[in-house]
């Protein structure tokens, strides 16, 4: 942590507004977009990711810098998103406005490599955000541990050593969650699709 | 560390590991594309609530960005203003007139007997 960081931080710790919102603009995308992937929704990821600076807000004074403050931060939405997503399924609030979004939807090979990204053919453009519901949908459906660990993983790009310090639990275990998460989602996609996705 | 990896889990070939992660970034890339909401105005808000108003409660603390457009135009206004207090109040701050400073006559009053 550098003399720049360092001053930041306490900044944070003596609830300087001014900090705290240079805070916010600085990882309040990074952040949405975290607990979008981890919610599925962008009402409840909005309102979440609100409250992760909250609680970060309310917390940074046990900030201790033993790990990199982003990463401190996205400890504490990982964390708020299980919360969420258990209170969630408590409630049996499942995704349903996601099953009505992939009712119908174009057999995979057709759209392969194809996401809404791609606006070259608007037919293509269409399959593409149907897949990407279809999977939205099937990520959502996941164990709240595989989600966690494949969004970090595999969306988000993190590495090992990160993941382990966010989630706070063993190397040896983020690997299993990850593999077996990918396992269930291949299946789970390829049910959703009706064919392989190899 | 324990890797609860069961030996007997069938494994992901890499194509597939490949695909899967491709279908998931492509899931995902949406809100990439579009605006982010406005975070800190709904953090703002609910630390202002939750504090019962011990935080953000000045408009100072609420604002992204020094106001530079308002200190210049409170500058300008206020430059314009003196200029116009000295023009409207010049014409009346009135000059000293020449006095002329002659001596009074004199009246020789010569003594009578």
């Amino acid at each position: 942590m550098n003399d720049n960081e360092r001053r930041f931080i306490e900044r944070l710790q003596q609830r300087d507004e001014r900090a705290f919102n240079e805070l916010v603009e600085t990882y309040g995308p990074r952040v949405y977009r975290l607990v979008y992937r981890m919610l599925g929704r962008r009402e409840e990821a909005e309102d979440m990711a609100q409250e992760v600076f909250v609680q970060v807000f309310k917390a940074i004074s046990q900030f201790r810098g033993d790990s990199r403050l982003s990463t401190w931060i996205y400890r504490v939405a990982v964390n708020l998103c299980k919360n969420r997503t258990k209170y969630l399924a408590r409630r049996h609030d499942d995704a349903q406005d996601a099953l009505d979004a992939v009712a119908e939807h174009e057999p995979l090979h057709e759209a392969k490599g194809v996401t809404s990204a791609d606006v070259s053919r608007p037919d293509h453009l269409v399959e593409g955000m149907q897949v990407e519901a279809i999977v939205r949908y099937c990520i959502a459906s996941l164990d709240p541990d595989f989600r966690e660990a494949l969004v970090l993983r595999d969306v988000e790009n993190l590495s090992y050593d990160e993941i382990v310090e966010i989630t706070g639990v063993a190397e040896g275990t983020v690997k299993s969650r990850i593999h077996r998460g990918r396992l269930a989602l291949k299946q789970l996609v390829e049910r959703a699709l009706g064919e392989s996705i190899s | 560390m324990i890797d609860e990896r069961d030996p007997a889990e069938p494994a992901l070939d890499d194509a597939s590991e490949a695909r899967l992660r491709n279908l998931m970034q492509g899931a995902f890339s949406t809100p990439e594309r579009d605006n982010s909401p406005d975070v800190l105005r709904g953090v703002q808000q609910k630390l202002r609530d939750r504090s019962g108003g011990k935080f953000y409660t000045d408009g100072w603390s609420t604002i992204r960005h020094a106001p530079i457009s308002t200190f210049l135009v409170t500058g300008l206004a206020m430059l314009v203003l003196m200029l116009f207090v000295v023009f409207a109040l010049a014409p009346l701050s009135g000059r000293a007139e020449r006095v002329r400073n002659e001596p009074a006559p004199v009246e020789l009053v010569t003594p009578s007997n």
